[in-house]
């Protein structure tokens, strides 16, 4: 993964790393602690019947799932210090499934000199197996 | 703990019991497996003190949901429409960590009710670690 830098121009695209999300990453994710008594937990993540009982159609995958692999693009671009400064603003435009298989992506958007740093802004998004966004945005950080 | 109240909305001003929680090596791992990221970061001791927490999990211990009094009707779940999230300074393991969330807005877009809920999320020592503000939106299911 190429990291920014202050070189990098408006435009410049970059791609995470690609996630398949399967079902026992999910309840992983959501299904509460391994130790948990009767773990995995029910929820619209982890049971179709549940998320059926909610009028939701399928599991949908919890969005801050995804939002960890946007920020594994965000540190991965920015290093470490990005945890102590770094901004997010997502929407999430499409339901994502077990088994969907997502890519991080992200483009610079604004380059601006501050202090004896470069401040990014970024358009930030997750793309699906079928080249549908399902959650987009903009981040900001310094390097 | 409280007892867990039920809501039809999240529109409880009285706010929301806070929701203290350890990360041990263990819980950080399984959120490693579940966004399958295991960078060296995550896993080692360094200079700069115990390993990072992986965001994700911050993330996902900060949902409402994970409030002592936070409750829903069956045949309803809130979903994610949007996050703003800000990261104020990295999370260690073996910390301890205190999730806060408080109503901020509410408004109507086509005619459902969404609401916007800050959580903030502070370690033992007190630093704030990340504020987060979700739009959510309730789903229901036919009953």
């Amino acid at each position: 993964m190429r990291k920014l830098t202050p070189e990098a121009k408006v435009g410049a695209e970059f791609t995470g790393k690609t996630k398949t999300i399967s079902e026992t990453r999910v309840f992983a994710f959501s299904g509460g602690r391994f130790d948990a008594p009767g773990w995995p937990a029910k929820n619209i993540h982890t049971d179709l019947e549940f998320a059926k009982s909610c009028g939701l159609q399928t599991r949908s995958v919890s969005a801050t799932q995804y939002l960890g692999y946007l920020t594994e693009l965000m540190i991965d671009l920015f290093g470490e210090t990005w945890l102590s400064h770094g901004r997010m603003e997502l929407k999430f435009i499409a339901i994502v499934d077990v088994g969907d298989r997502l890519v991080s992506k992200a483009m610079v958007t604004l380059k601006e000199s501050e202090d004896s740093k470069t401040k990014f802004s970024l358009e930030i998004w997750c793309e699906n197996q079928r080249g549908d966004k399902v959650v987009v945005g903009t981040a900001m950080g310094c390097i | 703990m409280s007892e867990r109240k039920e809501r039809s909305q999240f529109s409880d001003r009285d706010g929301f019991e806070p929701y203290p929680f350890q990360v041990t090596p263990e819980l950080n791992e399984q959120y490693l497996y579940a966004v399958q990221d295991y960078d060296p970061r995550y896993l080692e001791w360094t200079d700069a003190g115990s390993p990072l927490v992986h965001p994700g999990l911050l993330l996902n211990q900060s949902n409402l949901t994970r409030s002592p009094s936070f409750g829903l009707k069956a045949g309803m779940a809130g979903v994610h429409a949007k996050e703003e999230v800000e990261f104020l300074n990295p999370g260690r393991v073996g910390k301890k960590f205190r999730v806060t969330w408080r109503v901020v807005e509410e408004y109507e877009k086509r005619d459902k009710l969404y609401t916007v809920i800050e959580a903030l999320i502070v370690d033992e020592d007190g630093r704030e670690i990340m504020r987060r503000r979700t739009h959510g939106v309730i789903t229901k299911g036919q009953k």
